[in-house]
């Protein structure tokens, strides 16, 4: 990675950490936004913690996807489950035309207000991208290859693991990210169903017709996405560059 | 013989269809009957929620319908029963709310229940893997999205469902419907056009000047990164700004709060898989044809015109079928920053914990997503065809 | 020792391999050779019960294959496929150590093995071991591809085309390499080709296969001078015969006495390089030498073109 890449990804987290702990730092910066001497910063809670819990339920949703879209990708390209293949296929297609509100609207009425519907939208609906990345993935994987680890001895627990996995791994990683950033937006909804979150500060700022509030908390959660993606890209870059793969230029 | 046997052998995923019927029928509500819109409801199985011949005639056929998923493995057979099967309860519910609802009471509300769902559900799922595995051409596939689409408006004139929650919730409000849906078709498509306008350029530049490509799409990539509701509140100061200080843009309408932002951030967003999709589609074109045409002396603008362009269209439609797609559903958050749209009634039924106003809300724009989804893919395998 | 008896395939209908019947010796080359489609690949991959048989059974040295459980079975075969399926995610010592570690060796025995097996391939292990696939030629990635099917030290080789992606010279060579790394291990190969010439090359015997059946199961030398169908004889090609016959003898079998002018050919040569530099120099007869060097004869343009008849 070149050296000012570098130093743009450092500054950006530094900014953010900064941002998140000691807020009133910059409130000269969001000052001339307030009218009528209301504050220039988010005051109604921690940033940090705000932060943390935004971060927890994304991280758990994102958990709980990938280990059910990993199951799920896993059994329908086994030769017992391949019935289910086209179905699901279309599912995972016919499933991405939800929008992701509306999956979290319709969950409020059914499991009532706070982190619950989050987590059910947050799921579902992160399921998609990672179960259809998975099944590329393991379908991706060259029938040669294949051919030649069943030809060696290989078990199909040991072609599963020692094999598919491990190549379809950058797509699985891409299909994780793609999820998390998914969910780091439907998080920043949740506040609208009271689930703790870097949402509140937006809301608030837009109930209060507050605009310093409104920029703060949009400025920390673009920073937060742009940064997990950037990081959780990286880290794929790693593993399809040890493949061979031409790593993507962009995304 | 052994082809007969095979054809009536268990079908597996049909099995689960038919748990689900069962699950459906005899263990879950088929409507939730409530006081008035915002109580908490007592659900009515579906012996109860019908005349007896209706619910013994819906009965018997969701359990046909479930057998022949078993059994039968014929796709067009297994779609003409998940068709029956969704043309028998859907106007079912809506007879089920007239039946339940008191005479001359017009508080009480009737709801589709668990029951209903998974019946619908599981219909869907046997219709979807029927039409999966029937690989149906993009002209029959734009015919059964019309006939589906017909039968829903026939529902919806004919008053059958008059009775249900979700239609009171709609009549309360019908001038407003009207409006909010409109202003989502504006967002969404009229976000789509703009970057039409300026990501098919852009495409073209970014695909003739490489390092231009590059700077564009990280630049477009970032932004496609930032969540809506922030990408909108990042929006709110500097249309704020203009608004208050350029009289010409307050003339034009542009305000911090709005429908500005929602449409400028819509518009962002949609530029990254239209110039993506535009680069790649010039791009796709075999590296020998490249290489024959400039041998034959084809200038890069002829280039671009007579071969790479009329290669092009497939994958650029796939692009803006992304952006319509996305649109449609982002629309839907413009209501938080008062930007209209469906999402106000999703925002306001949420607010109610009224599920039929978010409902009102969310159904039309899960169809509109899904339309444009089966309409786009359409076009775009007919494109296909036509250029091999 | 190999042994396939009444061997059959079908898939629903259709017959992919229809009753064949061979006996592949102990540490020889076998190779099945036919042209695309005639069930070659099938063949090879019921040896190793890669495809289940329809009919028949495969004996290797006298066991039935269908007794052992096909994971063991497959250990104790090396398999080679054209574009070698090495795994991209592992590097080539990961690569070479797959069967060893299913297997279970201890660490310090897969190293071992891993080294002796690129120095034996002519890889340098300082260079070769930590490179990926992708990091590698050609012919290095065929060479990686032998070396893992050879891991475990099978009794059995198993390759489909193994040679296919290779460019001709560097084809050549590898075609040499695996008769000498064979010879020296002993290994018994079973090798799939549709090109005749790289049967000739490298077959102790050649199966000959058309349309799922086996025609001919014979020496190289037999199938030029007794083929036993008209297809084996096309297939083989009338006007190449004496050459790819020639080509099978070495200057041993054509020594006459007496002396001759010129620089010596080697008695290990074949016929067929002899024959050319008679025919490039303008001599009737050259002399012979032996692997010291000492000259043992001379063989002459007359007594090879005798050589180069079909037999009386
Ligand atoms: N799994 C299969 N199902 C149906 N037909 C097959 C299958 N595998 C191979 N075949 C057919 O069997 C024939 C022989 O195949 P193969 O053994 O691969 O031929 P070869 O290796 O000689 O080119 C071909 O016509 C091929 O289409
Ligand atoms: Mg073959």
């Amino acid at each position: 990675m070149s050296a000012p890449s570098l130093l743009w990804r450092g500054a950006a987290l530094v900014l953010l950490l900064l941002f998140i702990t000691a807020p009133q730092l910059f409130a000269f910066a969001f000052e001339p936004l307030t009218v009528n001497g209301a504050p220039a910063i988010y005051n109604q809670g921690s940033l940090l913690s705000l932060t943390l819990s935004h971060l927890r339920i994304v991280f758990l949703a994102t958990l709980a996807s990938t280990i059910l879209a990993l199951g799920l990708g896993i059994f329908v390209t086994r030769p017992s489950g391949r019935e289910f293949l086209p179905l699901s296929r279309s599912l995972v297609n016919i499933g991405q035309t939800f929008p992701p509100v509306a999956v979290l609207a319709i969950a409020v009425p059914l499991v009532g207000f706070g982190e619950k519907p989050t987590f059910i939208a947050l799921f579902l609906y992160g399921l998609l991208p990672i179960f259809e990345n998975t099944l590329t993935g393991l379908m991706e994987v060259s029938p040669q290859t294949l051919d030649a680890a069943k030809g060696m001895g290989m078990n199909p627990r040991q072609r599963l693991f020692q094999v598919e996995l491990p190549l379809a791994l950058p797509v699985i990683l891409a299909g994780i990210r793609l999820s998390v950033i998914i969910s780091l937006g439907t998080a920043t909804i949740g506040s609208t169903v009271a689930a703790k979150g870097l949402g509140e500060v937006i809301i608030a700022g837009l109930q209060s017709n507050n605009v310093a509030f409104v920029l703060q908390g949009g400025l920390v959660v673009a920073l937060l996405a742009v940064l997990i993606h950037d990081g959780l890209g990286m880290a794929e870059r790693r593993v399809s560059a040890k493949l061979g793969r031409a790593a993507d230029e962009v995304s | 013989m052994s082809s007969l046997r095979s054809s009536l052998s268990l079908d597996r995923l049909g099995s689960v269809i038919a748990v689900l019927i069962g699950a459906a029928l005899f263990a879950s509500p088929f409507v939730i009957y409530r006081a008035n819109r915002i109580v908490a409801g007592e659900g009515r199985m579906l012996a109860d929620a019908l005349p007896p011949s209706g619910s013994v005639g819906v009965m018997v056929l969701a359990l046909a319908v479930a057998g022949c998923a078993a059994l039968v493995r014929a796709p067009l057979i297994r779609l003409a029963a998940a068709s029956i099967g969704l043309c028998a309860i859907f106007p079912a519910v809506g007879w089920s709310a007239g039946f339940i609802t008191p005479p001359g009471n017009t508080f009480a509300r009737v709801s589709p229940a668990l029951g209903f769902w998974l019946l619908a559900l599981a219909f869907a799922l046997l219709a979807a893997d029927a039409l999966t595995r029937l690989r149906l051409s993009p002209w029959a596939r734009l015919a059964a999205l019309a006939v589906a689409a017909g039968a829903v408006a026939l529902l919806l004139v004919s008053g059958a469902w008059n009775d249900l929650s979700l239609l009171k919730e709609y009549a309360g409000r019908a001038d407003t419907f009207w409006r909010e849906a409109r202003q989502h078709l504006w967002l969404a498509f009229g976000s789509m056009a703009a970057a039409c306008l300026v990501g098919l350029p852009l495409g073209i530049l970014g695909h003739r000047v490489p390092r231009l490509r590059n700077a564009i799409l990280q630049v477009l990539n970032v932004v496609q990164t930032v969540p809506s509701i922030a990408l909108f509140g990042i929006l709110i100061a500097p249309l704020g700004y203009l608004a208050a200080h350029v009289p010409l843009a307050a003339a034009l309408g542009i305000r911090g709060i709005g429908a500005a932002p929602a449409f400028i951030a819509l518009f962002l967003y949609s530029l990254l898989p239209v110039v993506a999709n535009t680069v790649t589609g010039l791009r796709q074109v075999p590296a020998a044809v490249i290489d024959a045409a400039r041998g034959m002396g084809l200038s890069a603008r002829q280039r671009l015109w007579q071969v790479e362009l009329p290669l092009a269209p497939p994958v650029i439609l796939t692009g803006i079928r992304i952006v319509l797609v996305q649109n449609l559903g982002l629309a839907t958050v413009a209501a938080l920053i008062g930007g209209g749209g469906f999402g106000t009634f999703v925002f306001q039924g949420i607010g109610q914990t009224a599920i039929d106003l978010v409902l009102l809300g969310a159904i039309p724009t899960v169809a509109l997503s899904f339309a444009a989804a089966i309409i786009l893919d359409a076009i775009i395998d007919l494109t296909r065809r036509g250029s091999p | 020792m190999i042994e396939i008896e009444h061997l059959s395939k079908r898939y629903a209908e259709t017959i992919v391999v229809d009753d064949v019947s061979l006996r592949m010796d102990e540490g020889t080359i076998t190779v099945v050779v036919g042209t695309s489609g005639a069930g070659k690949s099938t063949l090879l991959r019921m040896i190793n019960r890669l495809v289940e048989p329809s009919e028949g059974r495969v004996l290797i040295d006298g066991q039935d294959t269908m007794a052992i459980p096909e994971d063991q079975l497959r250990h104790r075969i090396g398999y080679v496929i054209q574009g070698y399926g090495l795994f991209p995610h592992r590097n080539v010592a990961e690569n070479i150590a797959t069967v060893p570690r299913l297997l279970g060796w201890d660490k310090r025995q897969i190293a071992a093995r891993v080294d002796e097996l690129l120095d034996l391939f002519q890889l340098d292990p300082a260079e070769f071991a930590n490179k990926f696939p992708h990091e590698l030629s050609g012919g290095q990635q065929q060479r990686v591809g032998v070396a893992r099917a050879l891991a475990a030290k099978p009794a059995v080789l198993l390759m489909d085309e193994p040679f296919g992606a290779l460019d001709p010279v560097i084809r050549s060579k590898a075609q040499d390499d695996l008769v000498a790394i064979q010879r020296r291990l002993g290994t018994t190969v079973v090798l799939v080709t549709h090109d005749m010439n790289e049967a000739f090359q490298l077959g102790d015997r050649i199966a000959v296969m058309d349309q799922a059946r086996l025609l001919q199961y014979a020496t190289p030398a037999e199938l030029l001078t007794r083929p036993a169908e008209a297809f084996v004889e096309q297939l083989v090609g009338t006007a190449e015969r004496p050459f790819r016959l020639l080509s099978l003898l070495k200057v041993r079998e054509a020594i006459e006495p007496g002396p001759a002018e010129g620089e010596p050919v080697s008695v290990t040569d074949t016929l067929r390089d002899a024959l050319s530099r008679l025919i490039w120099t303008g001599r009737e007869a050259l002399p012979v030498a032996d692997a010291s060097g000492a000259l043992v004869g001379r063989v002459s343009v007359k007594g090879i073109v005798a050589h180069g008849r079909s037999a009386p």
